[in-house]
């Protein structure tokens, strides 16, 4: 029975298993997508000092062989043997990590794994799906790292940069000295270097022949490239460290009993940061996307938990001073940071605050955005484009009454802003206009908006549809009409039938050229017309008069349902020359 | 049973305030650090988390915040994590860091409790009929969540002569250095607006950006409910 992990949650190996051999899978599909999975052998400062630990298909083991790639197996995509005795004591983690080889994001995925086996027996296995993960394009999914013990974490963080975002996290600087240094790699497959590797990636990667059964054998010069237009800034995951570990069951669901940690080892809930904080030797270095985040200076003062740490993490000693990072958190409270294993661990927390805690310490950097009203707003911005008719949302159209000259005539109060000099003035519904307020009791009324300047309009949050007609014509419900070009001509029709609250059903045929924006309450259905193509008359929106405008989109009541009987008394048949099409909203006024 | 749920539980929070989905705030609570919200936009909250309404700060920074009845404004304190909604409107979540934001009263939806803040009515545009413009002015380092009916739109005021006119009722947020004034169409029948009969807008001019919703249904909905 393995334990079930999930993204952030950690344990020691030896509350697994009690083998050292361990075997590691992972499965990660996507379609029509191909993935590289590798190994990077970190130092205590989470680097890739030594490049003969990084793992993958074009080098498939350390030199001692204490890590080695299997390939894909047993319903895996790919797996390796890890011997963690054999391990050499410079290695102190080891990070599994799958990137997308070509185009394609991390949310396209379906759902697959990572799973450790030890002695035939799967002991944990870390499930993710696509929907956890948003334009990554390289995931860190799992690692297994030395502190006092092995441990396994579930990771799940993700880079949009791809592989060289990862590179970048797990190398720091240390990239560009490690690009010209990896010729000198032992490796023989880099001799066929063909040059046709893309400028960033190291040589090492791009070698042509590889060795080893590859995930998927793709054209090799490219593997491992990421796309030239990459962006270094990787996605800004949110800290792994900063996640809920309250979650992570310490018990495995089998039973088992676990010893309750003795007081030192109470040190990886207290102090889970220490690794990742930047090093001190690394202060040039920019720090690892995600981890150490800057704090705003939000609080007024740093609460005393920090720095007072009874007693400092085994693993701690190896940091010839704090790290930086750390005492740069002012804003969480004693206990706070400190991710208390929610009562797994009871007496370890004696302040009764602090067993709920929130699950992080409050990261005040935003992950997504810079902070700043700019900032968070800068997805709204309106879109410029030098058309008249823009869409900037599917509520809100803007329209450049500069392009073209024209007037534009628009449901009254369906302005929400303008800039320039816009003139609205009444527009009277004209006779038409008046037929449909006298018949309706709802007179549609019209504004004109004429100058020179940009009118947003919306309404009711209803969404919007531009349709731009080259002559063709479209019959339009009045209640769904916003807004149009005064250059069109529009007629009103009348649907007359029993039943139609009003009496008739009034439609606005609009032919010539320009744009006519429709509004409906929720995502609409556009229904080919064929011989039996029904409609709810309060639901239709809009169709096509395309060719024989005035003949072929014809509706004639049907009326061989009994009102009261199904409540849809009323329904609009459409005929018409295929290429006819109706439009449907959800929603019946 | 859980498999159309799955992937709509709450990621793991990594800032005090963020989305999620358009539609929902999530707020990471810790003691110490409260948070001012609107009287009934809780939704979930997880841990233990305590609500004053009406706390008596807020009651005399907002004395006279629309009707009078009290300021819409809770208090909620403790260490967890809350959920906040209105109505299914869409949430925007920023981070303030110094910057201000002048906020319409019914799209605010929850802010620090330690930023600068204040309800002051729109100058220029105080004898409007029907509709006291009121407005929260927040600023300092901290978050502040607005919604907005339908994803908004940001417009620059460009700060030219050109001036900005918005529908009162559209309007959500702008930045508070703008200058507001109140522009009043006489012509006949210049309807625009709402139905008053009254046609307004609301120009703002100078450099800054203004926040604006696609919907003109600026009914409190919170508040109906009581």
């Amino acid at each position: 029975m393995p334990r079930e992990f999930q993204r952030g949650h950690k344990a020691r190996i030896s509350d697994l298993t009690t083998g050292t051999d361990l075997y590691v899978g992972v499965q990660i599909s996507a379609p029509g997508l191909t993935f590289d999975i590798s190994c990077f052998g970190l130092d205590a400062d989470e680097r890739l000092s030594d490049d003969r630990y990084f793992i993958f298909f074009n080098q498939p083991k350390s030199p001692e062989e204490s890590i080695q790639l299997l390939g894909a197996q047993a319903g895996d995509t790919e797996s390796f043997r890890v011997t963690l005795d054999r391990i050499p004591p410079q290695i102190q983690k080891l990070s599994f990590t799958a990137t997308i080889d070509g185009a394609g994001q991390m949310s396209q995925i379906g759902p697959g794994y990572l799973r450790i086996v030890a002695g035939g027996e799967e002991v944990a296995r870390y499930s993710f799906n696509g929907s956890e993960f948003t334009t990554e394009r390289a995931v860190m999914l799992g690692d297994l790292y030395l502190k006092d013990v092995w441990r396994f974490a579930a990771v799940g963080q993700g880079f949009d940069g791809g592989l060289e975002a990862l590179l970048k996290n797990f190398g720091g600087e240390v990239l560009e000295e490690e690009t010209p240094a990896a010729p000198q790699q032992p490796q023989p497959q880099q001799q066929p270097q063909s040059g046709a590797a893309p400028g960033f990636a190291p040589p090492a990667f791009a070698a042509p022949s590889a060795p080893v059964p590859a995930p998927a054998p793709a054209p090799a010069p490219q593997r491992f490239a990421p796309p030239q237009g990459a962006t270094p800034p990787p996605a800004p995951a949110p800290s792994l460290h900063a996640q809920p570990t309250i979650v992570a069951p310490m018990t495995p669901p089998g039973g088992t009993q676990v010893p309750p940690p003795p007081a030192p080892p109470a040190a990886p809930y207290g102090a889970p940061q220490p690794p990742h904080g930047p090093h001190p030797g690394q202060a040039t270095a920019p720090p690892p996307p995600g981890y150490a985040q800057p704090q705003a200076p939000q609080a007024p003062a740093p609460p005393p938990g920090y720095g007072q740490q009874p007693t400092a993490p085994p693993g701690y000693g190896q940091q010839p001073t704090a790290p930086p990072g750390y005492g740069q958190q002012p804003t969480a409270p004693p206990g706070y940071g400190q991710q208390p294993p929610y009562g797994q661990v009871p007496g370890q927390q004696p302040a009764p605050a602090a067993p709920y805690g929130a699950p992080q310490g409050m990261p005040q950097g935003a992950a997504s955005q810079g902070p700043g009203v700019a900032a968070a707003l800068q997805q709204f911005r309106e879109t410029p484009t030098g058309q008249r008719w823009t869409q900037q949302n599917k509520k809100l159209v803007r329209v450049d009454l500069g392009i073209g000259g024209q007037p534009v005539l628009a449901r009254q109060g369906s302005m929400v802003l303008y800039q320039g000099k816009v003139d609205f003035s009444y527009k009277g519904a004209g006779f038409a206009g008046r037929i449909v307020g006298n018949a309706t009791g709802q007179e549609m009324q019209l504004m004109r908006c004429s100058g020179q300047g940009q009118v947003f309009l919306a309404e009711n949050s209803t969404m919007l549809h531009p349709i731009e007609l080259q002559g063709d014509g479209i019959c339009v419900s009045a209640e769904n009409v916003l807004a149009f070009d005064e250059t069109l001509q529009y007629e009103v029709r009348r649907i007359e039938g029993h039943g139609i609250p009003g009496g008739a059903l009034f439609t606005m045929q609009f032919t010539g050229v320009g744009t006519i924006v429709v509004k409906t309450h929720g995502t609409p259905v556009v229904l080919p017309v064929t011989p039996t193509t029904f409609a709810d008359c309060n639901a239709v929106v809009a169709w096509s008069s395309a060719a024989q405008v005035v003949v072929s989109s014809q509706v004639r009541m049907r009326r061989n349902a009994y009102p009261g009987d199904t409540g849809e008394s009323v329904n609009l048949q459409f005929r018409g020359a295929p290429g006819n099409f109706i439009v449907v909203q959800p929603y019946e006024v | 049973m859980n498999q159309p749920f799955a992937g709509h539980a709450p990621a793991p929070a990594a800032a005090r305030m963020e989305n999620h989905g358009n539609h929902m705030l999530k707020v990471a609570m810790q003691s110490g650090h409260d948070l001012l919200a609107r009287v009934g936009s809780m939704v979930a909250y997880e841990g233990f988390i305590q609500y004053e309404p009406n706390p008596p700060a807020v009651r005399q920074i907002a004395r006279d915040w629309i009707t009078g009845e009290g300021a819409p404004l809770m208090k909620c304190s403790g260490d967890g994590l809350l959920y906040l909604a209105d109505y299914g409107a869409n949430v925007v979540v920023i981070n303030l860091n110094g910057d201000g934001i002048s906020v319409n009263a019914t799209n605010l939806l929850a802010f620090d409790a330690h930023l600068q803040w204040g309800v002051e009515r729109v100058k220029g545009l105080a004898k409007f009929a029907g509709q006291g413009l009121w407005n929260t002015k927040i600023s300092g380092q901290g978050w502040v969540a607005l919604t907005s009916r339908g994803k908004p739109i940001v417009v620059d005021c460009g700060g030219g002569e050109d001036e900005t006119y918005v529908d009162p009722d559209a309007l959500v947020a702008w930045s508070p250095n703008l200058k507001v004034k109140g522009k009043r169409s006489f012509k006949a029948q210049s309807l625009i607006g709402r139905g008053s009969g009254e046609a307004y807008q609301m120009a703002f001019s100078g450099q800054g950006i203004v926040v604006v919703q696609p919907s003109e249904d600026s009914t409190d909905r919170l508040r109906i409910r009581g």
